[in-house]
């Protein structure tokens, strides 16, 4: 039925418009604006089915991340409420609702309740997916591991398994394995599933970029673009891509592109980097500016663009202060290495570099291999007075050739008299 | 019968939610994945050659409802997984001969967005596997057949390549897709055939109604009168998997590869009986890769790890309980005593109990002949040769094959020795024979005898009665379904479906 459902929807992409979501200009809708469309037919044909209304909160979520609105998570949780409603403590729908907390990036709340369903069925294989995004998330790699392997175990090569120890295996420093399994996932992909290759072949985009291979990293997002024309993410990181290459018009003209599609605060900070580094002040400024407005409005909220805007008042509008308080802010409730990684900027940028030290060092351990955390560990290593370690992290991060790697060199240029 | 798993399996498919946001920062947020569907085998076959009373036939399929039109680039088969199609020969449950697909994806043309193409854009129409006329195959997929055997591996290819068999995209694309398909027979040393590729799916069945609680056409079922029981050439229900292809694989092999001493032997001898299953499998993958990469990660070495399998027809869909089927499909046929009791005391047989149909009381032992070596499949068996209960569809090499023609839809409930449970043949309706059978017609065919049945009988698209078995896939453009309210049921007036 999921293949009937797969069936519908190709029909509806040919014959039907959603009535409360606008097409975009070329008239199509996407995949998500696709699902909800269907979802709304069959509940109109059979109110009182609570699939129907399943089928609906999914849709919703997948909207959410395409369009980064996270209103369309309420409108996942009333139709979850509604499917509950027509047939109570659901299983399946309880795991949509685990799957709305965390696309609302309440990790905390989601891991209790994928925890509880843990219990109630031990081998539900996908319930182990939703505490290896929660585990991840709040930094507890341990129990992701764990969960991510029993659910390899349980199903050998289901793909959400294969995503997830893909993911894992960059955190833990194992790019080229991460690379390989999601390879393994692409091939594994029906060509109809356009937006889920074109996903994939990002994600593989994005681990050649982080070692320095922008050749390869190119090609790969040029063929997710081919998959799905403009897919913002593939459109993003290729912008990173021209960032590297030091085309830096195009950068911006990419950047510019997804934050159209995908009007987040996170984009809008990438096309403000990239208009800073194209020399466009004044529209950097702007956006610069825009971005902040934007960005202190969700701050509060767990769905958030508090890493960026820790950066941004670090590096950019040289306001420490507020930097080291938003990092706290985000470091009280998760310990994920990226987490830890921006708070330990904070604190270097405050003059806290013992500190600062312990968290980098914290991140690190995890073992991922970035040349921009390990740019911050040798500037901190370096403020710390420690300059062996300084001069050991700024050559690791030199040599990935990648973001961060730049910076990593002229520091390292103004350490080594001579060079 | 797995097609019922993909129903089953929605519910799971629904909650395939990739991760979320991990970082606030970075949208690494991955979109509704699909099921493993490659890996999915639908349905699993075992029967004497038709016209070769000395062949066994095995035909393992996998990928479910795969709808014809659904291009561009169709449903080729998953070069990750190790097909497999196991037998056992000395009823300890254990494989004894083993044959192994895999599959090698090339493109031929990558800058073409389709996986076919021909007659347009300078490229002739597709009218062969390679060479002259194959152009438009940018797609095109090729596999080996290994045997496995007394520990030895040996490549059963013949120094061919053998080329698996497209989709069937339409008539101005593939003039002549019968050509195709019968290309895509191989004859291998030894008197082995072997074909692959997309075919339409010989299984039939009225889906939506046996999941929706039972809920049959009426005036058909869920017990069928005695003029539609014995008609086993109308159907009086919609199949609901008419229309759909399958990714097919077919192998006719020698009996005497796979006896434990290489001989045939009369139905009554219990040598000549094999106990068979197909599955499927991944390489075993973890997440931190050991230092050494070839203990880890073995892509077609040993670290294999199954998906999914089947023996019987019916035994993963209607009796393994929802929550325990990922565990039956990682594990082997042997350590199968664990789900005993869903056997002994099956779910459906309360289901039918309580729609008024007279059922035996548990424990269901008379369902036992379906997971252990015993007559009277195995009439040469004594209680030591039982072996575990292990779910394997098992065949009886002696008993020929019953003559096309002569062959009964309800297998050897009426006495066609040679149908199902004794192997399986497309022909066999195993869902009506596995709802009679849950019923108890084994244990008293006049008590428990209730002529249970979904009201398909047989085949929309007919069957294929010689090598490979299975019909030419369905054509993308001018293929359609069959439904309630709609032609495709010729036993009804005017071949209109019942709603």
């Amino acid at each position: 039925m999921k293949y009937a459902l797969a069936l519908i929807l190709v029909a509806a992409a040919t014959f039907s418009f959603a009535q409360n979501d606008s097409p975009n200009s070329n008239g199509d809708l996407s995949p998500a604006q696709r699902s909800v469309t269907e979802a709304q037919r069959l509940i109109a044909e059979k109110p009182g089915e609570y699939n129907g209304y399943n089928a609906l909160a999914i849709a919703l979520i997948r909207r959410a991340r395409e369009t980064s609105d996270p209103g369309y998570y309420a409108q996942a949780e009333d139709a979850v409420e509604q499917s509950l409603k027509l047939s109570p403590n659901n299983f399946d729908t309880k795991q949509i609702q685990v799957s709305i907390l965390l696309g609302k990036h309440e990790f905390p709340s989601a891991l209790e309740a994928a925890q509880t369903l843990n219990k109630q069925v031990p081998d539900a294989v996908m319930v182990y997916g939703l505490l290896t995004d929660a585990n991840m998330a709040l930094g507890n790699y341990q129990d992701a591991e764990t969960s991510a392997q029993w659910m390899l175990n349980l199903r050998p090569g289901n793909l959400p398994a294969l995503i997830r120890a893909a993911q894992l295996r960059e955190l833990f420093g194992d790019v080229d394995g991460s690379y390989e399994l999601f390879e393994m996932a692409f091939q594994s992909t029906a060509s109809t599933e356009t937006e889920e290759r074109a996903w994939l072949l990002t994600q593989m985009g994005r681990l050649r970029l982080v070692s320095g291979n922008t050749g390869a990293a190119e090609k790969l997002l040029q063929q997710a673009l081919a998959e799905f024309l403009n897919y913002p993410e593939a459109m993003g990181t290729l912008a990173k891509v021209r960032l590297l290459q030091q085309r830096y018009e195009e950068a911006v003209a990419l950047s510019q592109q997804c934050y159209k599609s995908v009007p987040s605060p996170q984009n809008l900070y990438e096309l403000a980097e990239a208009l800073r580094l194209a020399g466009r002040k004044d529209e950097a400024k702007k956006a610069y500016a825009d971005f902040e407005t934007r960005s202190l409005v969700e701050s509060s909220a767990k769905n958030n663009a508090n890493r960026e805007l820790i950066f941004y008042y670090a590096d950019y509008a040289h306001q420490p202060d507020k930097a080291l308080a938003v990092a706290k802010q985000e470091y009280s409730w998760r310990h994920d290495l990226y987490t830890l990684d921006a708070y330990a900027w904070a604190l270097h940028v405050n003059g806290q570099d013992a500190e600062a030290r312990k968290q980098i060092e914290a991140a690190l351990a995890v073992g991922i291999r970035d040349a921009q955390l390990f740019r911050h560990a040798g500037e901190i290593a370096l403020q710390a007075g420690d300059r062996e370690a300084a001069e050991r992290y700024l050559k690791e991060s030199a040599e990935l050739n990648a973001m961060g790697s730049e910076q990593a060199r002229i520091t390292l240029a103004n350490l080594t008299p001579g060079r | 019968m797995k097609t019922i798993k993909a129903v089953v399996a929605l519910a799971l498919a629904l909650c395939l939610l990739a991760p979320p946001g991990v970082y606030a920062s970075s949208h690494r947020e991955a979109p509704i994945t699909a099921l493993d569907r490659t890996a999915d085998v639908t349905d699993w076959y075992a029967f004497v050659s038709y016209d070769n009373p000395n062949n066994v036939t095995f035909i393992l399929n996998v990928d479910p409802l795969l709808e014809p039109a659904n291009g561009p680039n169709y449903f080729p088969f998953d070069p990750n997984v190790l097909y497999e199609m196991h037998v056992d020969n000395d009823q300890d449950g254990l494989d004894d001969v083993t044959f192994q697909f895999r599959f090698t994806t090339q493109i031929r043309q990558p800058n073409l967005f389709t996986g076919f193409v021909g007659g347009i854009a300078g490229i002739p129409q597709i009218t062969s596997l390679d060479g002259t006329g194959s152009e438009g195959l940018s797609l095109r997929q090729t596999y080996t057949v290994t045997m496995v055997r007394h520990g030895r591996t040996v490549c059963l290819n013949d120094g061919k390549t053998l080329f698996a068999v497209p989709s069937n995209v339409g008539p101005e694309t593939m003039p002549d897709y019968a050509s195709l398909f019968s290309q895509g027979i191989y004859s291998l040393d030894g008197g082995v055939k072997v074909w692959a590729g997309t075919a339409d799916d010989p299984f039939f069945i009225d889906l939506g109604a046996a999941f929706d609680s039972l809920n049959f056409r009426k005036g058909v079922g869920p017990v069928l009168s005695a003029a539609i029981d014995a008609d086993d050439t109308h159907n009086y229900a919609p199949d609901a998997v008419g229309g759909y292809n399958v990714n097919s694989m077919v192998l006719e092999v020698p009996i005497a590869w796979l006896t434990a001493d290489g001989k045939i032997h009369p139905a009554t001898d219990k040598r000549a009986v094999i106990g068979t299953y197909g599955s499927t499998s991944r390489p075993q993958i973890t997440v931190r890769r050991s230092p050494n990469p070839a203990v880890s990660y073995n892509l077609f070495g040993n670290g294999y790890q199954q998906v999914n399998r089947e023996g019987n027809p019916l035994i993963n869909e209607v009796i393994i309980g929802t929550g325990s089927k990922d565990r039956f499909s990682m594990d082997v046929p042997k350590n199968d005593a664990q789900f005993a009791n869903f056997v002994l005391n099956p779910v459906l047989a309360s289901v039918f109990s309580s729609l008024g149909v007279p059922v035996p009381p548990a424990p269901r032992t008379d369902l036992l002949l379906l997971v252990q070596y015993e007559a009277p499949i195995c009439p040469g068996c004594g209680p030591k040769d039982a072996g575990p209960v292990a779910d394997l569809l098992r065949l009886n090499t002696g008993i020929p094959p019953t003559p096309v023609g002569k062959q009964k839809r309800l297998g050897f409930l009426a006495g066609d020795d040679a149908g199902f449970p004794n192997g399986r043949r497309p022909v066999d309706d195993v869902f009506d024979i596995a709802a009679r059978a849950v019923a108890g017609i084994l244990v008293d065919a006049t008590k428990y005898g209730t002529p249970l049945g979904d009201g398909v009988q047989t085949k929309t698209e007919g069957f294929n009665n010689a090598f490979p078995y299975v019909m030419p896939a369905n054509n993308g453009r001018d293929s359609s379904h069959t439904g309630p309210g709609q032609p495709g049921c010729t036993g009804q007036p005017g071949g209109i479906c019942p709603e």
